[in-house]
């Protein structure tokens, strides 16, 4: 019908004809608003660009050396002398541990107090509505300076608190008993992972062929045996030697408390890790808590009928249903709290932004380290993204 | 089909064509405007008036100052403006109005002060501020002298037993982040191979939290700064700043750049305020000596003349008895640091900041 009306006015030759073409076909009035709108915005790129030839857009700057310590490390040994895109590392690193360690808690605390906030039992239920409204309502970094302050209440580090020798209490940092090793530690913890997902893998390709073969020995044993296997004959070769790491409280000659081994806590760190892990954990409750009750009531109702106790309800009925639900929000709360990490430049813990920030001070060249950090928050993201789209994938089969 | 696929064509032609339309123009609009731009400021330079034209149209000096920091720039319990910085602001509205009130003080943070100076809010700048090459070449003022000789330096518990840089080895220092005091840190302690923690703060208030509960051993800052914050504490004798300065930091006022006129004014001003001292003349006595001037130099820098003679004329554009007007009513260099300085424990004998006749280097250029 409407291609009668557009050959029809097509065949008119007056301006008004070929102005009528414009008006009636959709196509044609769609492309041309297109354009317009696009070369706007080529223009506007154009512009940006321009302005900033004019600028020293290079990061070669970042290969000069850096010239300023950094207080927190995490197995790395950088010096002032490094240049600063070892400072710059220092930095990511830093970031990635809050962000890797806080998800993980948060994701506890928010499962955990997502089901206190459905529990019939009165005080469970009522300690989780405190948190998520108190802590949910109030600014992000109001709590980070509350943690660092309230983490500075800590005894001094001249009247630390040893407890029985075994660890070291202070606000200088909370220092925990540890199990370290002489030498390639992180390596054979890679490899005790690998060796895992091998032993796994065996498990689960000896459990399809069992059922063909009778008299095979259980897969469980054989998953065992191998893991077993790689951890002891890995522990000889990197020769790791793992011992007992106490911390210990000592001052040097000049009457400087030192303390050194074990786990350090660092009140930077701890600040960081709480704020973000109870902030980020509310938004994670109510996910949980909105997932769970989307769930149809039957669902319960079923697994009770088929007598199923409350914590096999949980286990094997809701959470494996709800969890489809939590996932796609949770990768949001995820990308929240990575982000939100840059706020922990208000107090201390060095992470990249703050680490960038200082280079930036240092160079003056602004505008190119802005664009790093802008970078590399977005490459964050995108990692834990792509993550979580897969995590995603896996949990929308199983039972599809 | 096939049509749609001519038009997204023929759309991807115009819009490239008009893109490239777009950038010609601009290209040559660009260069009309910077020729403009360029005339404009030929205008401005030649019509500009002075700063000092300003102020005494005006009849107000606008001064750009610290309000938050005990000794150099502060607000009283009064609601007024005290200290250093600040009467060096009222010695230039006195010596150019006449009147040492005649001052609108202008309190900024330190990452604004540069640009206040620069876009006019304020015509002069004390606000405790390093005279550094970079700083001098490209923001846009100048510096006209020195009053106060700082340098960084580092404060430490009483309790500690620190004597020394070399005995802090192994100490948890704070700093504040991205300064040249947190580079000036690592060079000492880096250079001399001492192991250290550098704390990076952001913000003053969570550093001085941190330093006060223990978190670190020392705190490290401008000397004179150390010293204000010492005073503020409840029993300022429980800390100590070490007599190690790990660099140099002289501060003075600052004025924009190609502003000679009130710049010559500003930095006389305080140089006569140094050479009243050395002179021997104070709040106190200049109206009689002013009335009898003891030698040709002294009559020179009062404005008057000697033993009944006419004065000389050197008056920078202001009255020529314009350092009276100043040390009557704010004082010489030595009563202004006395006033402010000392009780912030900061010693003048011995210091750089003492007289160049005493071994200091606060030295006047002759009033000749």
């Amino acid at each position: 019908m409407k291609y009668n009306i557009y050959n029809q006015i097509k065949n008119e030759k007056s301006l008004s004809g070929k102005l009528n073409v414009v008006r009636y076909d959709k196509n044609l009035r769609k492309i041309i608003l297109q354009i317009i709108f696009s070369s706007f915005l080529l223009y506007f790129l154009y512009y940006l660009i321009t302005r900033s030839f004019n600028l020293d857009l290079g990061l070669s700057h970042l290969s000069s050396r850096a010239g300023f310590g950094i207080s927190h490390q995490f197995l790395t040994d950088y010096t002032s002398n490094d240049s600063r895109w070892d400072a710059y590392f220092i930095g990511l690193v830093n970031t990635i541990r809050v962000s890797i360690v806080g998800i993980a808690f948060a994701t506890i605390l928010g499962i955990l107090m997502g089901l206190a906030r459905l529990s019939k039992n009165f005080l469970l239920n009522k300690i989780s509505t405190a948190y998520v409204e108190i802590i949910r309502n109030t600014p992000l970094l109001v709590q980070l300076i509350f943690w660092q302050l309230a983490l500075l209440q800590l005894p001094q580090i001249s009247n630390a608190l040893t407890f029985g020798e075994l660890s070291v209490w202070s606000n200088r940092g909370i220092l925990l008993p540890y199990v370290n090793s002489l030498q390639n530690g992180g390596l054979w913890v890679l490899c005790l992972i690998t060796g895992l997902i091998i032993s796994l893998v065996i498990r689960s390709y000896a459990s399809k062929h069992k059922e063909e073969n009778v008299n095979f020995v259980s897969p469980a044993i054989i998953a065992l045996s191998v893991f077993i296997l790689i951890a002891i004959s890995t522990y000889v070769i990197l020769g790791v030697e793992l011992y007992a790491d106490i911390p210990q409280l000592t001052q040097n000659q000049y009457g400087t408390y030192i303390q050194s081994g074990g786990f350090t806590l660092t009140p930077e760190f701890a600040t960081v890790l709480f704020s973000l892990v109870l902030y980020t954990g509310t938004f994670i409750t109510e996910i949980v808590r909105g997932s769970i009750q989307s769930l149809p009531k039957g669902q319960t109702e079923a697994a009770k009928a088929l007598g199923l106790n409350n914590y096999q309800t949980t286990t094997l009925i809701i959470l494996p249903q709800a969890l489809r639900s939590i996932i796609p929000p949770l990768t949001n709360q995820y990308l929240n709290l990575t982000k939100n990490s840059s706020l922990s430049v208000a107090v201390a813990y060095p992470e990249v932004f703050m680490v960038s920030r200082t280079i930036m001070n240092n160079s003056g060249h602004a505008l190119p380290m802005l664009a790093l950090i802008l970078s590399t928050f977005l490459a964050l993201s995108l990692i834990i993204s792509l993550f979580m789209n897969i995590l995603n994938r896996q949990i929308t089969r199983i039972g599809a | 089909m096939m049509n749609f696929r001519n038009k997204y064509i023929l759309g991807v032609t115009l819009a490239l064509s008009m893109f490239a339309i777009f950038a010609c123009s601009t290209e040559t609009e660009v260069e009309v405007i910077k020729e403009v731009e360029v005339e404009v400021i030929k205008e401005v330079m030649v019509d500009t008036p002075s700063t000092l034209s300003t102020v005494l149209e005006r009849d107000l000096l606008k001064c750009g100052v610290n309000d938050n920091l005990t000794g150099f720039g502060v607000v009283n319990s009064d609601g007024e403006f005290a200290g250093f910085d600040i009467d060096f602001c009222k010695a230039v509205a006195a010596a150019i109005l006449g009147d040492s009130s005649k001052v609108e003080y202008v309190p900024l943070t330190a990452s604004a002060r540069f640009e206040a100076l620069a876009a006019e809010e304020i015509d002069l700048l004390i606000r405790n501020t390093t005279w550094t090459s970079s700083r001098d070449r490209d923001l846009g003022n100048d510096f006209t002298a020195t009053t106060f000789y700082d340098g960084q330096g580092i404060m430490v518990k009483a309790s500690s037993g620190y004597d020394s840089v070399e005995s802090m080895t192994g100490a948890t220092v704070c700093v504040l982040q991205g300064t040249t005091t947190e580079l000036n840190l690592d060079d000492r302690f880096t250079g001399a191979g001492i192991p250290y923690t550098p704390l990076t703060f952001e913000t003053n208030d969570p550093l001085q939290a941190a330093y006060e509960e223990g978190r670190c051993d020392g705190w490290t800052t401008d000397k004179s700064g150390l010293a204000s914050k010492r005073a503020g504490f409840e029993n300022p004798d429980d800390h100590v700043v070490l007599a190690e300065t790990l660099s140099k930091e002289p501060l003075g006022p600052l004025t924009r750049d190609n502003d000679s006129e009130f710049y010559d004014v500003v930095q006389w001003v305080v140089f006569g305020m140094m050479q009243a001292e050395e002179s021997g003349i104070s709040s106190t006595n200049v109206a009689d000596m002013a009335a009898s001037p003891a030698d040709p130099g002294m009559a020179r820098l009062l404005g008057v003349g000697f033993d009944g003679g006419e004065p000389s004329d050197f008056s920078f554009g202001i009255p020529v008895d314009f350092m009276q007007k100043v040390i009557s009513q704010v004082g010489n260099y030595g009563e202004v640091y006395d006033k402010h300085l000392t009780p912030l424990g900061l010693t003048r004998a011995g210091s750089l900041n003492a007289l160049w006749t005493e071994g200091g280097l606060i030295y006047s250029p002759p009033f000749r």
